[in-house]
């Protein structure tokens, strides 16, 4: 790795430990290993959003070109999310691709990523079922990111109808997170996931 | 006014609408201008384009106080007019180069204070030897980002829309800075190559040639969706665009058209068959000319090779097989969209037959020149006598041309009179190509006379297209 991309993180991780985010919880970075090139993100899921209460973490990679090329960043944490792949975690965000500039940290990248998570650009998706049932039904929606943060990222909002749902595919033999997967596309029609799983 | 005028106007009344169909005035009356498609360009060598480039790049240097560099920026972003350029400058120069992107409203202000300076980007202290460098936006940092920034930009084929490294600041980068901090020869080449193509490509009156392996550029007067020809390699293309000549599409329906096609490549392809049975009697037969008229060898059944139905109901009146007809029923939503399938279907089968006709008219072309060829070593004549073939297969590729770029202008239009025209205008001219194909390919039992005077009337069947729906 080069001086400069060493430099700079070392420094961007001072930078994180010793901002207010920090101290109100909100972002947190990790490095892991000694090399730098690695480092594990936290992001508190923002409040007045399906997603608050819960933790998310990211996985971080520093690329020999930094900062002159942006970080590859990931979610770590299962997360329903227009601009996030639910199945891999992938993120549609242009600071990560061609709006990066040099002079960005990785606590700006933390703190758009929160921004992100309270403000989704249905229009530019990464996720076009999650994508098209944000714009067609709100309301489901954020039942299911509500519902995915309580189970994947330790949210408070249990949905025991959304349970019970995913308890009856588990009982037809259907494993509990394509279960789940499958009913938040079908925005939890019962028929119409079964039909789905089973075709 | 000419009588052409009069029934011009007739048309955009409905009611007038047999009237206009039975007065067959497009074949009568001549178009306005015989020949609106001349496009006169000049084919330029890259030394050439360079030299033109660099002309206006000088005329604006002496005209305002810029370095050339700073000049190339201008330009670059205004589309090379040098006189609106220099009009704007008039008005309000700070204006200017904030659109441009070459200065900030408010600048920030720097600490010039060396040692305490931090270099955003590195983070470090910043090296005695090494400089600390800012653009007009005042955002600094030290040459050494600012060459890694460059460089790596570089590599990613970033050239004039190099910019400023501080975030949302997008202030362009100008030449001579780039030039001067970059030292790798290889890094300081590909610059200059990526930069010359944007500067190119950023000219509104400059096209490089689209032909595989050529390197002109083409200069015209005027940036129209017209037919541009190359002189080195003969490829023709739109100007606007650059895409093969659409006319009467214009350039943003082709373009549609084009990324339709490619997506829906898989449903269409069973259309791809270049054989069919004879629907009489079922024979298996290979269309091997351009034509569309096809002769069953076997039942000698007259047939259309588009709708497979009986000849003899196209011929004459109204060559109905080009023309889409939509089911008026609208049911479930699975209906709709096999009906919009079949829609699109229609329309994509005739473009791409049309497509293959004049495919296999090249092979035709070259029989025909064999054909004279074995006529005048026998003495039947010499090539002057029977060039008027030549001629007449060159001018049925480009009436299938412009027929083949009818299809989808017509699959974009909304249902009215207007597409009703243009579909009943289509058909005759698809009914005069497919005659004058069928005259063609048996030219030697076809009277002389009754082949040119099939020629006249394809091509003014072509021009009225033209003239009615190609508005540039
Ligand atoms: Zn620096
Ligand atoms: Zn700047
Ligand atoms: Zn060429
Ligand atoms: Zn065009
Ligand atoms: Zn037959
Ligand atoms: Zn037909």
């Amino acid at each position: 790795m080069n001086n400069i991309a060493t430099q700079r993180i070392k420094r961007e991780f001072k930078e994180v430990i010793k901002s207010e985010e920090l101290a109100k919880c909100s972002i947190k970075v990790d490095l892991i290993g000694d090399s730098y090139t690695e480092l594990k993100g936290e992001i508190a899921g923002p409040p007045d959003t399906p997603y608050e209460g819960g933790t998310f973490f990211l996985e971080i990679k520093v690329p020999e070109t930094y900062p002159f090329n942006p970080p590859k960043v990931r979610f770590m944490t299962k997360i329903w999310h227009p601009n996030i792949s639910s199945v891999t975690g992938a993120i549609c965000l242009d600071i990560l691709k061609d709006q990066w500039a040099a002079a960005m940290t990785l606590r700006t990248v933390l703190l758009s990523l929160q921004a992100l998570m309270a403000a989704a650009e249905p229009d530019d998706p990464q996720d076009a079922v999650v994508a098209k049932q944000y714009k067609e039904y709100p309301e489901i929606f954020a039942k299911t990111a509500s519902h995915w943060t309580n189970v994947y990222a330790g949210g408070p909002n249990k949905n025991s109808d959304f349970d019970t749902k995913i308890q009856r595919l588990i009982d037809m033999g259907i494993e509990r997170d394509q279960a789940r997967g499958a009913l938040s596309t079908y925005n939890w029609d019962l028929e119409r996931a079964t039909e789905q799983l089973f075709s | 006014m000419s009588e052409y005028d009069d029934e011009d106007m007739e048309y955009s009344d409905q009611d007038d609408y047999e009237d206009y169909y039975n007065a067959d005035r497009d074949v009568m009356s001549p178009p306005h201008n015989p020949d609106a498609e001349y496009f006169p360009v000049q084919c330029l060598t890259v030394d050439e384009v360079e030299k033109f480039l660099n002309e206006l790049v000088e005329q604006l240097c002496t005209s305002i106080h810029v370095t050339p560099s700073m000049s190339k920026v201008l330009l670059y972003e205004n589309k090379w007019a040098v006189q609106e350029v220099l009009w704007k400058y008039n008005e309000d120069p700070d204006k200017l180069f904030v659109a441009s992107r070459m200065k900030t409203l408010q600048p920030v202000t720097v600490k010039t204070i060396r040692d305490k300076f931090v270099c955003p980007v590195c983070v470090g202290p910043v090296a005695e030897e090494l400089g600390i460098t800012s653009l007009a936006c005042g955002h600094c940092y030290c040459d050494n980002c600012w060459r890694c920034h460059f460089e790596n930009k570089i590599k990613q084929g970033v050239s004039t829309e190099l910019s400023c490294m501080a975030l949302n600041c997008e202030l362009l980068v100008p030449e001579e800075i780039v030039l001067s901090t970059v030292n790798k020869p290889i890094l300081r080449k590909k610059y200059q190559h990526f930069a010359f193509r944007e500067y190119i490509k950023s000219h509104p009156l400059l096209r490089f040639c689209p032909g595989a392996n050529c390197t002109a550029v083409i200069k015209s007067k005027e940036s129209l969706a017209k037919k541009a020809i190359c002189t080195q390699c003969e490829t023709s293309f739109c100007f606007k665009c650059g895409n093969d000549y659409h006319a009467p599409t214009d350039c943003a329906t082709i373009k549609k058209w084009i990324t339709k096609c490619a997506d829906d490549s898989e449903t269409s392809n069973y259309i791809a068959a270049n054989t069919k049975d004879c629907p009489k009697c079922n024979i298996f037969i290979e269309k091997n000319g351009g034509c569309n008229h096809m002769q069953c060898l076997s039942c000698k059944f007259d047939f259309c090779w588009m709708c497979m139905g009986d000849w003899k109901a196209h011929g004459t009146e109204y060559y109905d097989c080009s023309k889409y007809r939509e089911n008026p029923q609208n049911g479930s939503e699975s209906a709709r969209a096999r009906e919009a399938l079949k829609k699109y279907l229609h329309y994509y089968e005739r473009w791409e037959n049309h497509s293959k006709s004049l495919q296999l008219e090249k092979q035709t072309l070259d029989k025909i020149k064999e054909r004279i060829n074995s006529k005048v070593m026998t003495s039947k004549g010499t090539w002057i006598d029977w060039q008027y073939l030549l001629d007449s297969a060159t001018l049925l590729a480009k009436c299938r041309y412009t027929l083949q770029y009818t299809y989808p202008y017509a699959y974009y239009m909304d249902n009215g009179p207007k597409k009703e025209l243009f579909e009943y205008q289509q058909a005759k001219l698809e009914a005069e190509i497919e005659n004058l194909s069928w005259k063609i390919e048996r030219a030697e039992t076809t009277d002389r006379g009754d082949l040119e005077n099939q020629m006249d009337i394809a091509e003014k069947r072509r021009a009225t297209m033209l003239q009615d729906f190609f508005h540039i």
